[in-house]
C-alpha cells in the first residue's frame, strides 16, 4: 500500500518533539504504533517524506496537523471508571483532607469537565455514594459541563452500551442501572438527579466567569487537545474556579508541567494531582 | 547498585549528551524536561535520586524554582549541580541560595562533569 | 446529607468582582494588596490593548505566580508592538523566571515577533540571543531554519550556536548540512558542539 519509511532517527526526532509538547513519551516498544500513525497522517496530508511532513507539521501556522496527530496518537475513549485511580484518590485521600477543614454539614463542590456522555460524572457520583462514608456527613454538589449540547442531552438520558459499563462492579450495576429493551443500561434516576449538567466553553470568559468556589475539578483528557495558549487559558479558568487549597485531576496522558506553574504538585498514594496554593 | 542521577534540562540534545557521558561511567540516568515534571518524578521515585543536574533556564519552572521546592520536600536530599549559560557571579549566589551545591557553565566537558559528579557523590558519603 | 442539587444553592456562585472594570481602575488594581484582585485586573486588561505597557511594567515587579500568568496571557492576547517589546525586555531581566516566561509568551506571537527577530538574534547580550533561538523553537514561521543557519554561520558565542544546533537537530533539512559541518571547525575543542552537530546531521538524512 505504501513504501513510506520512518527511520529510527525519524522516530526519535518525532518522539522528542511530541514529548516536549505533550509530556507523552513513547518507549522504543511503541515504535510500531507510532510509525503506523505517522504514515497514516503523512498519507492523509499528502507527504511521502517524513522530513517534509515533519517540517510542515512543525511550522503550519494553524497547528491543525499537530492536533490531528495528537488525536490519533492518544486513545480518547470514555467509559465508566476509566482511570479509576483518580476516583479512589478522591474518596481515600482528597476528600479526607478537604473535610478536615470543612465542618460536617457543609458543602463540597465538584466540577467534572468535559461531561462527554456522562460516564465520568456518574462514575464520581457512584464512587461518592458507594465508597465514601463521608457522604452521610457532608453535602456534595456535582456539576458537569460540556461544550456540546447534544452530548449533554445524552448524558442526561444516561443510557450506555455494555462496553461502557464493563468495569462497573456487578453489585453496583445491579443497584444503579436498569437494563433497557434495546440491550443497553440506563443509570438510575437517583444518579441522574445527582449530577447537574451545564454547557460551558472553557475559552469563553463569559461562560466561565461565574464558576467559582469548587473543591475538586476533574478535567481529564481534554486539555491535550487544546493548543498551548488555550490550555493555559483553561488552567487559569480552573485556578479561578477553585478554592484555595482545592484540587484538580488531569488525565493520565496530561501533566501540568506542560501547562502552568500556578499549581502545586501533590502526591497521594493513588495519584499525582495538582493543588491551588493556600492563600498566604 | 548504580547510583541514580537525575538530569533536568529542556534541550533533548543536552539530556542525551549527559546521559551518554554518565551511563558510560556506570550511572543510572533519569530525565525531565522542566522543574514541574522533575518534581513529579521526584515524588513518584521509589528510591531517591543520588544527584541532580539542573539547567537554569527551562519553561514553566526554571532551575531555581525547582531547587527551592525540592529542598522543601521531606525526602532524602542529594547534591545538585546547577548548569547555566551564564557566568556572572550573581547567578552563582542565586544558585547557592536556591539549594545548589555546585555551579557549572555550559558547554560542559565530559571529564569536568564526571570529576564534579564523583566529587559531590564522594562528599555525600554514598560513593 | 448526600449528593444534592439544591436550587437554593446557586451552582453558579456570585462573581466576586465588584470593582469597576474600566481600564484606569483595572490598571490601578494591578498594584492592589490582594493577589486575586491583581490577577483579575491583569486578566481583564486583555480587552484593552492600549494598556499593554502597564501590564508589561507590572510583570517586572509581580511576585505571585498566578498574577504573572494572567499578565503574560493578557500580553500575549494583546500581542501589539508594545506588548511584544515588553516581553522582549523580559528576556534581558536578571530574573530567570521572567526570562523564561517572556520567552514562552513570545513563542505564541509569531507574526508580531518575526519582524523583530533579526534584531534580537544580533543582540549584544549572548543570553538574549539564546532566548531568541529558544523562541524560534515554537515559532510557526517559514523562516525559522534560515534564521538558525544564519546563527550557526555567524554567531561567535558557543552557547548561542549550541542552542541553534539543538533546534536544527529537530527542524533542520539538507539546507543546514554545510553550515553544520563548517561549525565544527569553529569550535574544535568543544565536545558538546561536536556531539550535537553529529546528532543533527544523523537526523537530517538525504530524502
Amino acid at each position: 500500500m505504501t513504501d513510506i519509511v520512518i527511520t529510527e532517527e525519524d522516530f526519535r526526532r518525532f518522539r522528542e518533539f511530541f514529548y516536549r509538547k505533550t509530556g507523552i513519551l513513547f518507549e522504543d516498544s511503541k515504535r510500531y504504533f507510532v510509525d503506523k500513525r505517522l504514515v497514516e497522517r503523512m498519507i492523509a496530508s499528502g507527504y511521502a517524506s517524513f522530513n517534509h511532513y515533519f517540517t510542515f507539521m512543525r511550522f503550519q501556522a494553524s497547528g491543525a496537523e499537530l492536533q490531528a496527530l495528537t488525536n490519533i496518537m492518544t486513545v480518547n475513549e470514555t467509559y465508566f471508571f476509566r482511570e479509576e485511580y483518580h476516583f479512589k484518590c478522591l474518596v481515600q485521600s482528597i476528600l479526607p483532607e478537604l473535610t478536615q477543614t470543612k465542618p460536617p454539614g457543609s458543602l463540597i463542590r465538584i466540577w467534572s469537565i468535559p461531561s462527554s456522555s456522562g460516564e465520568e460524572p456518574y462514575s464520581i457520583a457512584l464512587y461518592l455514594t458507594e465508597y465514601w462514608s463521608g457522604i452521610d456527613h457532608w453535602d456534595v454538589e456535582l456539576i458537569s459541563s460540556d461544550i456540546d449540547t447534544d452530548i449533554i442531552h445524552r448524558a442526561r438520558q444516561g443510557k450506555y452500551s455494555p462496553r461502557a459499563i464493563q468495569y462497573v462492579p456487578p453489585d453496583l450495576l445491579q443497584t444503579h442501572f436498569v437494563p433497557t429493551a434495546d440491550g443497553e443500561y440506563q443509570i438510575s434516576d437517583d444518579m441522574r438527579q445527582a449530577v447537574e449538567f451545564t454547557r460551558v466553553n472553557l475559552n469563553e470568559p463569559t461562560d466561565t466567569r461565574s464558576y467559582r468556589g469548587f473543591d475538586v475539578i476533574f478535567c481529564r483528557n481534554l486539555l491535550i487537545y487544546f493548543d498551548d495558549f488555550s490550555r493555559r487559558q483553561a488552567a487559569g479558568v480552573f485556578f479561578d474556579a477553585l478554592n484555595p487549597g482545592a484540587f484538580i485531576c488531569l488525565g493520565h496522558s496530561e501533566s501540568m508541567s506542560r501547562i502552568s506553574a500556578m499549581f502545586k504538585v501533590r502526591k497521594f498514594p493513588e495519584a499525582i494531582v495538582y493543588q491551588k496554593p493556600e492563600k498566604r | 547498585m548504580a547510583q541514580r542521577i537525575f538530569v533536568i534540562d529542556d534541550a533533548a540534545t543536552v539530556r542525551l549528551y549527559h546521559r551518554q557521558i554518565l551511563e558510560g561511567a556506570g550511572f543510572e540516568v533519569h530525565e525531565a524536561i522542566n522543574g514541574i515534571e522533575a518534581l513529579e518524578k521526584v515524588l513518584l521515585a521509589s528510591t531517591p535520586f543520588d544527584l541532580y543536574l539542573v539547567d537554569v533556564n527551562m519553561p514553566k519552572q526554571d532551575g531555581y524554582g525547582f531547587l527551592r521546592e525540592l529542598r522543601q520536600l521531606d525526602i532524602r536530599q542529594a547534591p545538585a549541580i546547577m548548569i547555566s549559560t551564564e557566568a556572572q557571579a550573581i547567578d552563582r549566589v542565586k544558585a547557592w541560595e536556591a539549594g545548589a551545591n555546585f555551579y557549572l557553565v555550559k558547554p560542559i566537558k565530559p571529564d569536568a562533569l564526571l570529576g564534579y559528579v564523583h566529587l559531590l557523590l564522594g562528599a555525600g558519603g554514598t560513593a | 446529607m448526600g449528593i444534592i442539587k439544591d436550587k437554593k444553592i446557586k451552582i453558579v456562585q456570585q462573581d466576586e468582582r465588584s470593582r469597576a472594570r474600566d481600564p484606569d481602575s483595572l490598571v490601578a488594581a494591578l498594584t492592589d494588596a490582594d493577589p486575586t484582585a491583581r490577577r483579575w485586573a491583569a486578566r481583564d486588561l486583555a480587552d484593552f490593548p492600549a494598556m499593554a505597557s502597564a501590564l508589561a511594567e507590572r510583570l517586572t515587579l509581580e511576585p505571585e505566580a498566578s498574577v504573572r500568568e494572567a499578565l503574560l496571557l493578557s500580553l500575549t492576547q494583546i500581542g501589539n508592538r508594545v506588548a511584544v517589546e515588553g516581553l522582549l525586555a523580559g528576556l534581558r531581566s536578571d530574573d530567570a523566571a521572567l526570562r523564561n516566561e517572556a520567552s514562552e509568551a513570545l513563542k505564541d506571537l509569531p507574526d508580531a515577533v518575526a519582524p523583530l527577530m533579526s534584531d534580537v538574534l544580533t543582540d549584544p547580550d549572548p543570553d538574549v540571543r539564546i532566548f531568541a533561538v529558544n523562541v524560534l523553537e515554537s515559532l510557526r514561521h517559514p523562516d525559522v531554519e534560515q534564521w538558525l543557519i544564519q546563527v550557526i554561520s555567524t554567531d561567535t558565542h558557543v552557547n548561542v550556536c549550541a542552542t541553534a544546533v539543538d533546534l536544527l537537530g529537530e527542524v533542520g533539512t539538507t539546507a543546514a548540512v554545510s553550515a553544520l559541518q563548517s561549525l565544527k571547525a569553529r569550535f574544535p575543542e568543544e565536545p558538546y558542539i561536536h556531539f550535537a552537530i553529529d546528532l543533527a546531521l544523523k537526523r537530517i538524512h538525504e530524502d
